[in-house]
Parts: C-alpha cells; sequence; structure tokens
C-alpha cells in the first residue's frame, strides 16, 4: 500500500514535516551529479585561463556557491519541498568536489602551461 | 492502442515494477499490442518485463500468454528458483494447490532463506480461504522475518477476517512503527481499537484518530471515526464531567469538518471536486475491513 | 609563477603525462565490470537473516516506539528483554567467527582482492617500471616541503620545487580525483571506486547482517534497556481540542 514511503522529520520550524526519505535521495544523487560536472568543468576551465594558488581556490568556491545559486533558482521559492536544509545544499559537496576540480585543474593546467 | 510508442511502453511498465503497483490488465494490454511485437529490442530487461506480464496475466485468467511467458523465461533460466516459483504460481492460478505447494517446498528446501517461496505456501493457504492455518504459518514466518512489514500486514488481514481484534491491533502497532507518518495506519489502528470496544480502547482510538485527522485533514474515514468515538466516549457513564465536555466538543469539531469536506465536494462548479472525491474515497477503501460505518 | 623554472620535454606530455591519465580511468571501467561479472550472489545463513530482522525490528522499536501507546511498547520491549524469556536475553550466537576458518569469507575476500588490491598494485607497479624518473606535471598552486614525498615519489631531487609532481605520484592524484568521475560514468554504487570499497570492508555488515551477532544483541539489549516511552501522540489530544474551540468560536461568531 505505502510501505515504500520512508519519511523523516524536520523539527526546525516547530511542526512535523516528513520528507520522503526516496526522494531525498534521488535530490541529492542528482545533486552530486550536478556538482561533479561542474568541479570537472571549473577544473578544466581554471587550467586553461592558468590560475595558480589562491586564484584557482578562490575560482573553485565562487563555482560552488554559483551552482548554489542555479539549484535554488532552480528549485524556485519552493525549495523547502525538495531539500531539508539549504546551508546543506552548499557546503556538503564542497569538499567532495574539492578532489575532481584539483585533477582537472592540474591536468589541463600542465597540458596547457608546463610543456 | 496502436499510437503507443514502444519507449513510452517500456518506460511505464518500468515504473509500475518499480512502484509495485500490478495494474494487471494495463500490463496485459500493453503486452498484446505493443511489446510482444518488440520483444528483442527489450534487452535484458525482456526477462524482468516477461516476469511481470506473466504475473499480470494470471491476474487476468489469460493463461495463453502466461504459457507463452513462462516457456520462454523457462528456456532461458532453467534452474532459477524463481523462475520456478512462478510455475508455482501458475498451478496455483489453475488451483492446483497441492502441487504448487510441492514446487514451493522444494524452492524452500533448496535455498531456505527464499522469502517469497514461504510467503506462497501462506498464499495457497489464504487462496484455499484455511485461515487458520494461514494464521500459524504466518506467524512462524514471522518467527523468521521479523522485519518484513508486509507480512504484518497480511497477518492483520487475516485476523480481521478471524476477528481476533486484540492481535490484529498488535500487528498493527507493528505497522505503526514501520512508518509513523502515514495516516492511513493511524486511521486503521484506531479502527481496529475501536472495534475492540471499552473506554480505553476509545481513548485510544480517539487520540490515533485525531492524529490520523492531524496527518491528513481530508482522511474522510478518520473524521468520521474521530467523531464516532468522541461520542462513545461522551456517552459512557465512567467519564468524567470534563472529558466528556471536551469529547463532544471535538465530536462537534469533527462533524464540522465533515460537513465541510462534503459541502467542497458538492459544489458543481470545481472539477477540482471530483478530484477531492476520489481521493477520499480511496481513502475510504483502503481500510479494507469496514470497521467503523457512520 | 607562469613561467616555469623547469622545461620539460613535450613529448613526456604526449606519452607519459597524457597515457597514465587515460590508463588509471580505464581500468576503473574495466575493474566495474569484472566485479559485476565475478561477484557471486552472497550466499546467506538463515539465522544470520533472522538475526538481522530481529535487530532491525528492535531499532524501529526504539527509534518509532513511542508512537505506539505506552502499554504495547513495554510489552514489545519485555518481549526482547525479559530476563527469563526475552529474546535477545535467551537466545544464544556464538561468538564473532573466525574470519580465517570459514571458507566462504576467504573466497569471497580473494574475489575482493583480486578486484580491488590486485590492479592497484599491478597498475602502480606498471607505472613505476615504465614511466620511473619522469617529472610530469607541476601542480598550480605552492606547496611546502613536506609534500615532497608524496607529490614526488621517485625522484630524488632535493633543490626541486614541491609543486612539481613525478608520474607515479600524478598516478595516485588520478586515482582519487577520478573517483567521483566514475559515479557520473557509471552510475551510484559502482566498484571501480577502490577508496569506498575499502572503507565497506572495513565497516562490513552496517547494512547487512551483523559479523558478530553476539555483541549486536548485547549492545541492542542495552540501547532497549534505556530506552524510555515518550508518547509522541501526548498533544494530539490537547491539540484537537484547541482547534476544535476555534473553529467553534469562529462559527458562532
Amino acid at each position: 500500500m505505502s510501505g515504500r514511503l520512508r519519511t523523516r522529520v524536520d523539527k526546525a520550524s516547530g511542526d512535523r514535516i516528513a520528507y520522503s526519505e526516496g526522494a531525498i535521495r534521488n535530490n541529492s544523487a542528482i545533486i552530486e551529479y550536478c556538482r561533479t560536472s561542474m568541479a570537472a568543468l571549473s577544473g578544466a576551465t581554471s587550467g586553461i585561463l592558468g590560475l595558480t594558488s589562491l586564484h584557482g581556490f578562490i575560482f573553485f568556491l565562487l563555482a560552488g556557491f554559483v551552482l548554489w545559486l542555479l539549484l535554488l533558482i532552480k528549485a524556485g521559492s519552493q525549495w523547502q519541498q525538495f531539500f531539508v536544509s539549504r546551508k546543506n545544499l552548499l557546503t556538503s559537496g564542497l569538499t567532495s568536489g574539492l578532489f575532481t576540480y584539483v585533477l582537472f585543474w592540474t591536468f589541463l593546467y600542465g597540458m596547457v602551461h608546463v610543456y | 492502442m496502436i499510437g503507443l510508442k514502444f519507449e513510452e511502453v517500456r518506460d511505464e511498465l518500468r515504473k509500475w515494477r518499480e512502484d509495485n503497483s500490478r495494474q494487471s490488465e494495463e500490463v496485459v494490454d500493453r503486452w498484446t499490442y505493443c511489446l510482444q511485437h518488440n520483444k528483442n529490442k527489450l534487452g535484458d530487461e525482456r526477462w524482468m518485463v516477461e516476469e511481470q506480464v506473466f504475473v499480470a496475466a494470471l491476474d487476468c485468467n489469460r493463461m495463453d500468454i502466461a504459457d507463452q511467458c513462462l516457456h520462454s523465461l523457462a528456456k532461458k533460466f532453467p534452474n532459477s528458483l524463481r523462475v520456478a516459483k512462478l510455475k508455482g504460481m501458475r498451478l496455483e492460478a489453475l488451483e492446483k494447490f497441492d502441487d504448487a505447494l510441492q514446487i514451493y517446498e522444494r524452492i524452500v528446501r533448496e535455498d531456505e532463506t527464499n522469502s517469497t517461496a514461504r510467503k506462497r505456501r501462506i498464499a495457497v493457504l489464504r487462496g484455499q480461504r484455511r485461515y487458520v492455518d494461514a494464521i500459524k504459518e504466518l506467524n512462524e514466518y514471522l518467527q523468521l522475518f521479523m522485519s518484513d512489514w508486509e507480512a504484518w500486514q497480511e497477518l492483520l488481514d487475516l485476523y480481521l477476517k478471524e476477528g481476533d481484534y486484540a492481535k490484529a491491533a498488535f500487528c498493527m502497532e507493528e505497522l505503526l512503527m514501520s512508518n509513523p507518518h502515514n495516516a492511513i495506519y493511524y486511521t486503521r489502528y484506531a479502527e481496529v481499537k475501536y472495534t475492540q470496544g471499552g473506554l480505553e480502547n476509545m481513548e485510544i482510538a480517539k487520540t490515533y484518530f485525531g492524529q490520523a485527522v492531524k496527518l491528513n485533514p481530508k482522511n474522510i474515514r478518520a473524521l468520521f471515526g474521530l467523531q464516532l468515538s468522541c461520542e462513545q466516549i461522551a456517552s459512557s457513564p465512567k467519564t468524567t464531567v470534563q472529558k466528556k465536555k471536551e469529547a463532544i466538543r471535538v465530536a462537534e469539531y469533527a462533524s464540522q469538518l465533515i460537513k465541510q469536506r462534503y459541502a467542497a465536494l458538492s459544489s458543481p462548479a470545481s472539477t477540482h471536486g471530483d478530484q477531492n472525491l476520489v481521493e477520499s474515497l480511496s481513502a475510504l477503501t483502503v481500510g479494507g475491513e469496514k470497521t467503523s460505518r457512520p | 609563477m607562469s613561467e616555469p623554472e623547469l622545461l620539460l620535454d613535450s613529448d613526456i606530455r604526449l606519452w607519459v603525462f597524457f597515457p597514465i591519465g587515460l590508463v588509471t580511468f580505464f581500468v576503473g571501467i574495466v575493474r566495474h565490470y569484472l566485479s559485476v561479472l565475478i561477484s557471486s550472489q552472497k550466499k546467506v545463513d538463515l539465522t544470520q537473516l533472522q538475526d538481522s530482522q530481529v535487530l532491525l525490528r528492535s531499532r524501529m522499536l526504539r527509534e518509532n516506539g513511542k508512537y505506539l501507546p505506552k502499554q504495547s511498547f513495554y510489552a514489545r520491549r519485555d518481549f526482547f528483554n525479559n530476563e527469563e524469556t526475552g529474546y535477545l536475553t535467551t537466545t544464544k550466537r556464538p561468538a564473532a567467527p573466525q574470519a580465517m576458518t570459514d571458507p566462504t569469507v576467504m573466497a569471497e575476500m580473494l574475489k575482493g582482492n583480486v578486484t580491488n588490491v590486485l590492479p592497484m598494485i599491478a597498475i602502480g607497479g606498471w607505472i613505476n617500471w615504465t614511466f620511473s624518473g619522469f617529472v610530469t606535471t607541476k601542480v598550480p598552486f605552492p606547496l611546502t616541503l613536506r609534500f615532497k614525498p608524496m607529490l614526488q615519489r621517485g625522484i630524488e631531487l632535493y633543490t626541486l620545487d614541491a609543486s612539481w609532481v613525478s608520474s607515479a605520484s600524478w598516478y595516485f592524484l588520478n586515482v582519487f580525483g577520478l573517483r567521483s568521475i566514475y559515479t557520473l560514468v557509471l552510475g551510484e554504487n559502482n566498484a571501480a571506486d577502490q577508496a569506498k570499497m575499502m572503507e565497506e570492508q572495513m565497516s562490513m555488515g552496517a547494512a547487512g547482517m551483523p559479523p558478530d551477532p553476539k555483541g549486536a544483541f548485547k549492545a541492542e539489549w542495552e540501547a532497549l534497556e534505556i530506552a524510555q516511552h515518550q508518547w509522541a501522540l501526548q498533544t494530539t489530544d490537547a491539540d484537537l481540542l484547541r482547534r476544535a474551540e476555534t473553529l467553534i468560536a469562529a462559527s458562532h461568531e
């Protein structure tokens, strides 16, 4: 009947809001997909541009922030329906994306600027 | 039906498979009009589709289609236990229950962790209307697979059929724990408690009906239940004056909400109303056993 | 910094730098399909299955028991924890089985090693052997000297800046950086992600069956023993009454 519906309670607003866990997992998988793509793309961009040291990392943070904004625009005013927390959306993917970013950055920087 | 695109049909069936919804007639339709001719295009998915169509065909008593699917599955996976289970289901559909039982017992012997075969065995008993035996078997099954919520639900059904409400309530509690945000579970639990009777149970029924209303204010069944249980509490001689007053208030509240719902439904201007009617009707039918009819 | 102080032959780029990335990537893909191919359905023991179901149910009781009436909650807790008849107290399970004595566990581990560790060693060794001693690239950010042994494996030049990367280290950089790319290409839960696989091996059984039923039962017993019933529906009645009064007050005006 409805045994599939898994839920979770968010007590921030005082009221009980139940999220469907399957949907939340699906959402975060999609977000993860976006993040990896974004990290790879921004890494490639900064590598080609030849950004070094601090500039590169600032670019990474900037890209993460832009992605966050884009996601919020996409979710519209009803972001609460899709995500439990807005802040988490910004911070959770940064560390996992960093490795990918550094790899692509180094790779294209090496290809274009070192040799 | 002819205009159906292959990809659309495939995705539709996939969705039904994932959602565990049977939609048997539709599945058989899609198969005869579209997929039957595109079997090879399905790739590896073909076998899952054929399994799905097989079960659907059994539901619709289309033995020709079922046999056709089973034949191709058996050819592809000659030693599979999953296909053996399907063979058992075919025998069940033909009402050859003893042969089916033999197949299931063989599966369980070969793989004692196979829960579906065990469950089919219980289904056979249910099909033969041997409810007491089914309850016994199901209890043994639940000793092994304690967190199989579907099995708890089945046991609940069986206990309700037998009129054993205290045990039914126990099963319902188990379901409630599995998903405490499902308004329908609350309604059903309250209904069972209501049917059990007695002031204490009535209090519990009232609270759980109330919780169901809180979770889903459109749930007509819960609203009726709330009203009835409150009236019962109010009319009981053991209730204190204060409680009686409160119960009458809440009963009035529930009846007002019901009136509002019906007023909203009967306004002819909105097609929206139809949607609501369908929703509340489905809320009514999901409960299964009618325990609290107004 | 844009003008590197070291000039590398562009053939290194074509024949060392680029191939290493490519090889790492494709080895990951091949490993994914290989592990799909040779992984066998795990045979589950009936008692193990039963144990995991019991543990799941008692965890549910702890988490969601607050939605039940008080009596029902304590009846269930008693079923698990009663000193004489409780399920968790009376069921005797042997202590954790020794992994090495169980041949099926051995075979499974061997299979895991074949797909995980072996390619890692083989490819790492092969790269070390074929491309040893190349300075392949430079990371575009400055690093302290501490990173030298990590990034310049195979090159013992003391005067070289720490941000230059040797071939062996470039390989390892690839292994870690490509992790999330695999999820992109192969979908979730792929086997190419070896670092994650190793983590899973460490904490194995969190999702599946407990490797040590005796310990798990004891822990569950303890957790259940201190679980108190805090009825979640406590406020429902009062809440309804409040709603009723506001609605009735509104309708009387």
